[in-house]
Order: C-alpha cells, then structure tokens, then sequence
C-alpha cells in the first residue's frame, strides 16, 4: 500500500495484523492493559483490556500510604500508587463522589462476594497482573476474564493465581475452564475457607427479563489493584456491527477491574468488565451473561485444568472462525462505485469501513482507500490476537505520472506490504503467487499463510492483489484473515478474490 | 671485465639503492672501508660476512657479529657457511642485499600493467559507461520522483550517487599509489562503473522478465547477479593494486563470499525467511510485459494447497523461538 511519502497515511496503510508496542501503554501508563485493536489515529479502534498488569511495579515507588483499602497489601506492587490518581484524571474520583444511595446498596451486596484475581509468578509473591472475579459457584467457583488468568493458563511452570477477598481472605486458585472466544474462564478456590460458603453467590439476571437501554448498572472490580471500587454507569445495549456481542457501557472502567461483574440494580449479574475504549471516554464493554452462564452450566463441575490449555484452546477458534467464515461469506460484496473496477469491499454488518484520499492538488499518483475491519480480536496472549477479518482496498489513478511511472509507483506500493516474521506464536509466512484472472480483470495476486504455533489447525491468511491491465489505472487489494483453518483460509481467499472484475461498459 | 654476480643493497621498498658488479670472490661485506661493499649501517659490524666462491659455488661466510646474518627468512646458524641459492636474499644488521650470479635462470617476462596504457586503452569504454551510468539514473530518478518535486530534492538525490562513486574510486586509486606509484582514479572508476553497471541492469532485467514470464527465481536470479558483480568489482579493483596477487585474491573473495553467503543462507532459513530475496515478487510492469497467462482464480487458490504442509513442518521447527514479535522495523532484506 501506499506510505507515507505520498499522503501521510502511513500508520494507517500498514498491516493490519500489527500490534502496538507496549512503549505505548507505558506513555499511556496502562501498562498492562492490552488494546485489542491495531490501527492508530483511527476514531474507533483503541480498546484496552481492563487488567492491571506489571506496569504497575514501576509506579510502586511513589507510594501514598493511608489510600483507604480494605485488603491487606502483601507486597510492595499491592500498596496504592499515588501516581496512579494523577494519571488518571478525575474519572474514578467524580464516581465515588457521586455513589448513589443504590450504588451504595449494590457494593453492600457484592462486596462479600467479589474478588481480586493475581496472576503471581510461580516462585515468589510478585504479581504479574491483577484482575477482578465474583463468586458464582459453590466450593468457591469464581467468573473472570480469560485474559485475566492467561498467562497462568498458558504458562502453567511460570505463573500460578491467587484471589483476594475485599475483606482479605487470600488463597491459591485452579483453573476450571475458559471460553477463549467471549474472554470467560471459571476458576475455584483450591480449598475455599470456611467463611466463604456462607457468602453466597451471584444471581445471573433472567435473560427472560432484557435489559432496557438507559437502566443503571453498577461495575464492580478493584480498578490498579488500589481498592475495590463500584461504578455506576448506564447499559446501552450492545454494540453495534460486532462481530462477537458486547455490551455498552456507559460507565469509566480501568485496568484492573478485568473479570469483575456488573450488576443491575437487584444485584444479579448482567455482565463482565471486560474492556474500554482508550480513545473515548467512559466507553466501556462488557461481556453478556449469557455466555458466562452458558461457560457455568458446562464447566462448573469440570475438574481443574492441569495440562496444557493450547488444544482445548484451538478447538474453540476452530468453532469460531467455522462460525465468522459462512457468515462472511454469506454476505455479498457491496457495490463500488469505481467506472472501471469492482473491487470487493464487505458488508458493514460486522465491519467497519474507513476511506480516505490524497489531496486533490497531487501532482502525483493521487488514490483512494478504504480500510474495513472488524472491532472484536480474540485475546489470546500479550501478542497475539486473533480471529477477524480486515479487507483494504486503493485505487489508484496514475494519469499524470504516464505509465511507466505508474507502473513504478503502483510495484512500490506492492513491495511493501508487511506479510510479518516468525514469531513466538506464528511461523514465517508461505505465499503462493501468480498472475490472477476473474471476470475480465487481470492481477496480480500473493497469498501468504501462516501457521499458529501452538494452536494446531489455526493459520493467517493474507491475500494481495495488484490489477495489471491498465497502464495508468489500477486497484490494490488486500485480505486478512487472522486464526481460519486452512481450508477455510483457501476458501476466504477464493472469495476474495472473486470479488475483482473488470466492468466493460464504464 | 666478466661479471660474475651482482649484489644490490635494498632499500625499505625493496628497491635497489646501491649495486656492486662483482668481477672477483671472494667478496667482503662490512662497515670497514677495507671491505668490496661497504655498509653505512649502525646495525652492521666492520667485517660482517664473506662471500667465497668453492667448488659447488658461492658460500656465505659470516664473521663473528652480534646481529648475524640471515639468508632469506633463517638466520645463518655460527660456524654454517651455506651455499648460496639463486637470486638469494641476505640481512645483514638491517640491511637487505641481493645477490644475483651470473648464469641465473630468469623468470620470463611479465606484462606491463602500465596504469597510463590501460586508461588510455578504456578511455572510450569509460566514456561510454558514464554517460550510460548518467542517463540510468537519471531515467531512476524520473521513474521515482513525483511530479512537482522541487528541484533542488532531486539535485541533491541526483548528486549523491556519483559522489559517492568517487569517493570509493578515490579511495581505490590511494591504493594504487600505494603499491603502483600512480593514482590510477580513471582506471578504478573504469573498473568500478563496468561492473557496478552489470548488477544493476542484471538486476532490473531480471526484475522484468521476471514479472513478464510470472518467474520470481528469475528475480532472485537477478540478486545473486548482482552480488556477484560487485565481488568481482573489487576483485578488479585489488588486481589493478596488485597484478600479481589476483589469484590469491580471487580465492580470498571467494571465500569470503562462500563464508558470509552460507551464513546469510542459514539464518534466514532458521528464520524461515525465503533463502535469496524477498517473500514475493514485488515488480509491477506494464500490461504489455505480461507475456505469462494468468490462471482463474480458483486454479490459483487450488496451487496455494501445498503450502499446508510447509507450514505445518514449521509449527515444528525449533521451539527456542522466543523471537521478538512483529516489529515495524521489518526488513525483508535481499
């Protein structure tokens, strides 16, 4: 694709398989939180998953003793950062300002029965992150985020878990399940005291009984692992063209407050914290019970997960990507308004799309663009998301450079393109390439896959292609498809690029 | 008079700075003024060596000196008097004598690398590699430049490459000073221009049929062209340093070559990287240069299969990858 150099586009024209680099977080101060999402400067794309994570060893320093908690700090990570408060403006302090009397009386329900959930290196008492949880279960089961306990799923020799009461009863925690693909897991209490029984448990609200758009629901979690804290915010349905439904809510969540459940105004639960936009402010995403109580009728007696997590892992991908396949290539390609080209651009039913222009005044190769992708990946580790689309199209319109210069311009857009490297999760990419024809338009075309590490059966795809036909002219395409079997990677890309063609009478 | 032998006293260059023609043995050798060769070094003593003439031929004597006497590389052992080979080297102190005898067998002639000649010979090439060199990069430039980039941005561009050029061939014809006497610039810019030309058409050539005929081997073809070219551009520029040694250096950038080439060739399949070039062919040409025809789409979806089973012996390989992640500071390089 086009960088930089014609249009200032670059951040934008890149792969949309990159993630940001945790320097970001860093400067952001949210160390720990990861955004779900990869493209900058876009309105729309920065999520942050609400974990409170290492980062917060850095702040540990400045310490403001007498921050009223109620748990026990045991290690130095655990005492209230005064820096956190001054990092994040107001937003918490305006909240608790502002409890509400029912506020008041959710927290007093919940209270005994929410959780901090650590994720604490193998051999000594550091955390490495910190979340929240809620007791829904007897014997001790608790609702989280899978991407609370993560690490401690995927790197069992490294990492263990430990909850923490509000009212500092501490203990180790097994993992029970998880459901990769709505951000749930369950674990227990490995022997859950004696106090804890008589706590009782969460109610999950009826689905019978829908939540109307506007009513007041209350998150509850322990916000930078500096006290439990309740949010009052406003339900506002799900969120439109997702992929994977989440709620909206209306309410400011924070790192750390990752797996803590929401409540309506009967203190039943109706939701998971479980991410927020970093762009936006009070634009928060919770997972529906639903899938939380579905995880518990299947799981609440599994036995705990000792082994590894990676097949269980991939064989929910595997549904999943089977599921986001036949739906995307159900949905026909929308109509584009180019006089030469059809250019295949999705639906917007779980996409979304942004274009964008160089400058009129060009006196070079002047394009169009359009970046289609979806909200929701699926967390799997600190550098891997997986399981969604992206689809982007240029169109280019070389009729002041001439046709070698076109032609020049159009092999260094090609060239560029980021395919990615072997990494920790991924191998290198293989690609197939060749001269392309469908419906009368000639291209050339790149397929590359890349295979999933550790999730046997799971690949990338990316498929790009450049029309060839025309000396001045051309459109520039590119497909992604992240954790797709292979087949269905082969099937993808056979759509895709069935959605080019020529159109004879401009 | 018969000259019998001929003993030239070297200097640190190994030029002759003095020669005695010898008519009679023995001969003695010393700082003493009695001596047939005198030595005006502190190194040296009064009477320091003889050399004798025997029934086998010319023997060095050595005297009883502090430094001694060596005969080529070996220092003469006291009491040996060894015979003396053809054209043999003596150092005596610090001085280096040469000794010549008469009815030697000569090395046969050896051609001139006359720096003058060869510039003179190539000037029309040279002329012609320039002005080929000036018109390519200008037709890069205009291929790359926008319209409506000022001019001076494309000067400065359009400036560096030969200026970097000289440089290199400055730096080259210190080189020749240094072992020829002469600062060869022309011939080093001959030498650099021909085959720096030869990797970048290669290389652009290569691109193109590459695309025409749908063969990416061609490109990479094309990369390996061009490495090539520029190891035997500075094979040429050693060898106008040092005609003699072009064997030896031959070997060594080959080798070096062989050595760095295997290195780069396993990491980058460690890395699961494509061994010679880049992921994929990234030339687009015009549509006339397509000569090869293009396949339906689901044909060419079909010919990706094989890439599964690639893939799935790379989720095997080698599990200590704990590389870094996708970083933006990608570079596929070639």
């Amino acid at each position: 694709m086009i960088k930089a150099r014609n249009a200032g586009h670059g951040a934008r024209g890149s792969s949309p398989r990159r993630f940001r680099s945790n320097n970001a977080h860093k400067a952001a101060g949210y160390d720990g939180s990861m955004p779900l999402n990869r493209l900058l400067r876009r309105p729309g794309r920065l999520l942050a998953l609400l974990l409170a994570g290492s980062a917060l060893a850095a702040w540990a320093g400045a310490t403001a003793p007498g921050t009223p908690r109620t748990a026990a700090p045991a290690s130095p990570l655990a005492r209230p950062p005064a820096a956190a408060s001054a990092a994040e403006p107001g937003d918490e302090h305006d909240d608790s300002a502002n409890l509400s009397a029912s506020a008041r009386r959710i927290y007093d329900v919940g209270r005994p029965r929410l959780l901090q959930v650590r994720t604490l290196l193998r051999d000594q008492d550091s955390q490495a992150s910190v979340g929240s949880g809620s007791l829904v279960g007897p014997d001790g089961l608790i609702l989280t985020n899978y991407h609370v306990v993560s690490q401690m799923a995927l790197e069992p020799q490294r990492y263990r878990l430990n909850f923490q009461t509000v009212d500092g009863v501490a203990g180790a925690l097994q993992l029970i399940a998880f459901d990769v693909v709505h951000d749930l897991a369950l674990v227990r209490m490995a022997q859950p005291p004696a106090a804890v029984a008589s706590r009782g448990t969460f109610e999950f609200r009826p689905q019978a009984t829908p939540l109307a758009q506007g009513e007041r629901i209350f998150s509850l979690g322990n916000p930078l692992d500096i006290g439990f804290e309740v949010i009052e915010g406003t339900y506002n349905g799900l969120v439109e063209r997702s992929f994977l439904p989440q709620i909206l809510f209306s309410g400011a969540l924070n790192p750390g407050m990752s797996g803590g459940p929401v409540l309506d105004d009967r203190g039943r639960i109706v939701g998971v914290n479980v991410a927020t936009r970093r762009d936006g402010q009070n634009i928060s995403f919770l997972v529906p019970a639903e899938f939380a109580q579905a995880l518990i009728a299947r799981s609440a007696h599994a036995k705990p997960i000792t082994g590894p997590v990676e097949a269980e892992m991939a064989r929910q991908l595997l549904v999943h990507q089977q599921q986001l396949t036949t739906r995307f290539i159900g949905l026909p390609w929308r109509e584009t308004k180019h006089a030469h080209y059809s250019v295949p651009v999705p639906q917007e039913d779980f996409m979304r799309c942004w274009g964008s222009s160089n400058p009129s005044e060009s006196k070079g190769l002047s394009f169009e663009r359009s970046d289609c992708q979806m909200d929701t990946a699926i967390f799997i580790n600190e550098s891997l998301r997986t399981g969604d689309i992206a689809v982007r199209h240029e169109v280019y319109d070389g009729s002041r450079l001439g046709a070698l210069r076109f032609a020049q311009e159009a092999g260094m857009s090609f060239r560029n393109e980021r395919m990615g490297r072997r990494t920790h999760d991924l191998t290198a990419p293989k690609c197939q390439e060749d001269f392309v024809e469908n419906a009368g338009l000639t291209m050339r075309s790149v397929m590359c896959l890349r295979a999933y590490r550790h999730l046997p059966g799971l690949y990338d795809v990316a498929v790009l292609s450049q029309s060839v036909d025309a000396k001045t002219e051309g459109v520039q395409g590119r497909f992604d498809a992240r954790g797709v079997s292979f087949q269905n990677a082969l099937l993808l890309a056979s759509h895709y690029l069935q959605g080019f063609a020529w159109k004879r009478s401009p | 008079m018969e000259t019998l032998a001929l003993i030239e006293t070297l200097d640190r260059d190994g030029q002759p700075r003095q020669i005695l023609r010898v008519s009679q043995w023995p001969v003695r050798i010393g700082r003493a003024i009695a001596c047939d060769l005198v030595l005006d070094d502190p190194h040296v003593a009064a009477h320091h060596a003889t050399l004798e003439l025997r029934d086998d031929g010319v023997h060095v004597v050595p005297a009883a000196t502090l430094n001694g006497v060596r005969l080529g590389r070996a220092a003469i052992a006291p009491g040996s008097t060894p015979l003396l080979p053809a054209a043999a080297l003596l150092t005596l102190g610090g001085t280096s004598l040469r000794v010549r005898l008469a009815g030697e067998v000569l090395a046969p002639e050896q051609r001139l690398l006359d720096l003058h000649q060869y510039e003179r010979r190539h000037v029309t090439t040279l002329l012609l590699l320039i002005a080929f060199a000036a018109l390519w990069k200008g037709f890069d430039l205009w291929l790359t430049a926008m319209p409506g980039q000022p001019g001076s941005v494309l000067a400065w561009s359009y400036l560096a490459a030969p200026a970097g050029l000289v440089v290199w061939c400055a730096a080259w014809a210190i080189g020749s000073m240094l072992f020829q006497r002469r600062f060869a610039f022309w011939a080093h810019l001959h030498v650099a221009l021909r085959w720096l030309m030869a990797g970048v058409v290669a290389e652009a050539v290569t691109a193109q049929l590459a695309f025409a005929f749908s063969m990416p081997w061609l490109d990479k073809l094309g990369r390996i062209a061009f490495v090539v070219a520029i190891a035997l551009m500075i094979w040429r520029h050693m060898g106008l340093l040092l005609p003699q040694r072009r064997r030896a250096f031959g070997i060594a950038i080959a080798s070096a070559l062989a050595v760095g080439g295997g290195l780069l060739l396993a990491d980058r399949s460690m890395q699961q990287q494509p061994l010679v070039g880049d992921l994929y062919l990234g030339t687009i040409s015009l549509p006339a240069m397509r000569m090869a025809r293009p396949v339906p789409v689901d044909a060419f979806v079909k010919s990706a299969a094989p890439l599964e089973k690639t893939l799935s012996h790379w989720t095997k390989a080698g599990d200590d990858g704990a590389d870094a992640d996708d970083s933006d500071d990608e570079d596929d390089g070639g």
